[in-house]
């Protein structure tokens, strides 16, 4: 049994995380979870060693799965339609997670992601949330719950912009 | 843009999808002893499957949950084993009275019904169709002893085998997610995607299948078990379950199971001759269920296969390996065609292909950064 879903669990204090365990903590995905829950969501992602100027996965292929930068840089870049060279929409270090809407259907990607220096990568299949959802919905619906908010937060800063000091337009007139 | 690929497999894809197959099933075939405990522990794994995932939902770990269910499953066979066996024991003894009773009755029945169509038609009259049918029976059985004992004692030295199909079960159970974790990690970084996405294919092609076939087992022991027990069959739903497990042989499997009934109502009914043809209309009735209503519902759908193809590829696989074959043709094909229109899509999509290329150049000039002086 999980022993974290006993109150008595706590009475001998909180479960302590492993080094791979405490860097997926800092994942904003799975910023809800326990450390129970992180172990059995561990379990689920895959490991994957990109190269500098690697390409991860191009725009306009099938998304299969979310992909959670651990260690490295990745940029996103998005097509301009013409077959000219790509526009640099964002650069993701450790703890950002990119290709998300991956996880809710196979439509296919809108940008390119490469990676701009060795990365190391843990990989999210879309299967295998729908497995998660089934089997621990309680672990799905958290991380669910914290996409929803990403997306959000994406789609405000989309209509407000960001400013020069890195944060959103929104937030500073909100 | 990436290069994108037509989804669809062409022709020389499914000529070696159609290829692959029977390669597989000839070399199946020389593997019989591992391939059967193989499938039965694939059919045991997609079984017990369910009741893990309820104890997975309700907290309990993979490990923890394998060794539960398997531990349960192994407990009630155990238990089912030891009430059964004392008048499976009795009964034991004379089995080959038993055997030799049924069948007489069956020999009777087909004498009757010869002699019926003799008196009626005398071109059957004529060429003796009952005593030149008789005398082949008779041939038959003399020799059946001499057929009887191979099977018997194949039986006897596959037995240590088939007590491999719980130990793989139990292994499939608990250590099956961590086997394809490993496997994906052979798997270059371009084909990654395509690949995590064939593997889980597999998995639902194959859970489908197997799932599919016990469902199937259980719409036809209740179909077959409530006509026998309408009319009136002694140990109906044990004869109907019998039958439903022998129809996991295309063919073969149902004609058997037509069969040991039509001997059942000539030797148990043996005033009652319609009872046979009662028998057989059932069995007619539940073929035709089966193949209109039960499959589609069932395994049909888990396969998405073209029904001419399916019926196709029996008469290849019984060709290519025999019983074995019948039986293996239909999850074999399934799986080989999932993976043959993957492998078909990698191949045939440039974009992948030049991904990889780069990918190894980048790799190539990593490793050799440093060799120049």
């Amino acid at each position: 049994m999980q022993i974290d879903h006993i109150p008595l669990a706590h009475l001998f204090g909180r479960r302590k995380l492993t080094p791979r365990l405490a860097r997926l903590a800092q994942v904003s995905l799975f910023g809800q979870l326990s450390p129970g829950e992180l172990d059995i969501v561990d379990g689920l992602l895959h490991q994957r060693e990109y190269l500098a100027d690697e390409v991860i996965f191009d725009a306009g292929e099938e998304g299969q799965a979310l992909y959670i930068v651990l260690d490295g840089e990745v940029e996103v870049h998005r097509p301009d339609g013409n077959g000219n060279a790509a526009e640099r929409i964002a650069t993701l270090g450790p703890g950002s997670f990119f290709g998300d809407l991956a996880l809710l259907d196979n439509l296919p990607r809108t940008a390119q992601a490469r990676a701009s220096r060795p990365a190391l990568l843990a990989v999210f299949f879309r299967a295998d949330f729908m497995t998660l959802m089934d089997t621990h919905a309680r672990i799905a619906s958290k991380i669910a719950l914290q996409l929803a908010r990403e997306m959000g937060r994406r789609i405000r800063q989309s209509q407000f912009g960001g400013g020069a000091d890195g944060r959103p337009a929104w937030d500073r007139h909100l | 843009m990436p290069a994108q690929s037509d989804d669809r497999a062409g022709p020389l894809v499914w000529a070696a999808i159609i290829a692959a197959t029977c390669l597989l099933l000839a070399a199946l075939q020389k593997l019989l002893w591992l391939t059967v405990p193989f499938l039965l522990a694939l059919i045991l794994y997609y079984l017990l499957q369910p009741a893990m995932q309820a104890l997975i939902y309700r907290g309990v770990r993979r490990e923890s949950a394998a060794i539960a269910v398997m531990a349960g499953f192994l407990g009630g066979l155990l238990l089912a084993a030891m009430s059964a066996l004392p008048r499976f024991g009795a009964r034991l003894l004379d089995w080959q009275a038993t055997l030799g009773r049924y069948l007489q009755g069956g020999q009777a029945l087909l004498d009757h019904s010869l002699r019926n169509l003799e008196a009626n038609w005398s071109l059957f009259a004529k060429a003796r169709l009952a005593e030149t049918a008789a005398a082949r029976l008779a041939q038959f059985t003399d020799s059946l002893a001499g057929h009887l004992e191979p099977l018997v004692l194949g039986a006897a030295a596959w037995a240590p085998a088939l007590l491999l199909t719980p130990f793989l079960a139990f292994f499939f159970l608990r250590d099956g997610r961590a086997f394809l974790r490993f496997v994906a990690r052979a798997v270059p970084n371009a084909f990654f995607e395509r690949t995590l996405d064939l593997l889980a294919e597999v998995d639902r092609t194959a859970r489908a299948y197997f799932q599919g076939l016990l469902w199937l087992t259980v719409l036809d022991t209740l179909t077959l078990g409530i006509g026998l027990w309408l009319l009136g069959f002694p140990g109906a739903w044990l004869l109907g379950l019998i039958c439903a497990v022998l129809a996991w042989l295309p063919y073969i499997g149902s004609i058997a199971g037509g069969l040991l009934v039509v001997l059942v109502a000539a030797t148990d009914f043996p005033q009652a001759p319609e009872m046979a043809w009662w028998a057989v209309g059932l069995f007619v009735l539940a073929r035709l269920l089966d193949d209109f209503v039960y499959m589609p519902l069932t395994i049909g759908k888990s396969l998405r296969m073209h029904p001419l193809l399916t019926v196709v590829m029996i008469f290849v696989g019984g060709a290519v390996a025999g019983v074995a074959g019948l039986m293996l043709v239909l999850p074999v094909l399934g799986v080989v065609m999932v993976v043959g229109q993957t492998l078909g899509r990698l191949i045939a999509d440039a974009r992948l292909m030049a991904r990889h290329r780069h990918a190894r150049r980048l790799r190539k000039k990593l490793a050799e950064a440093d060799l120049a002086v």
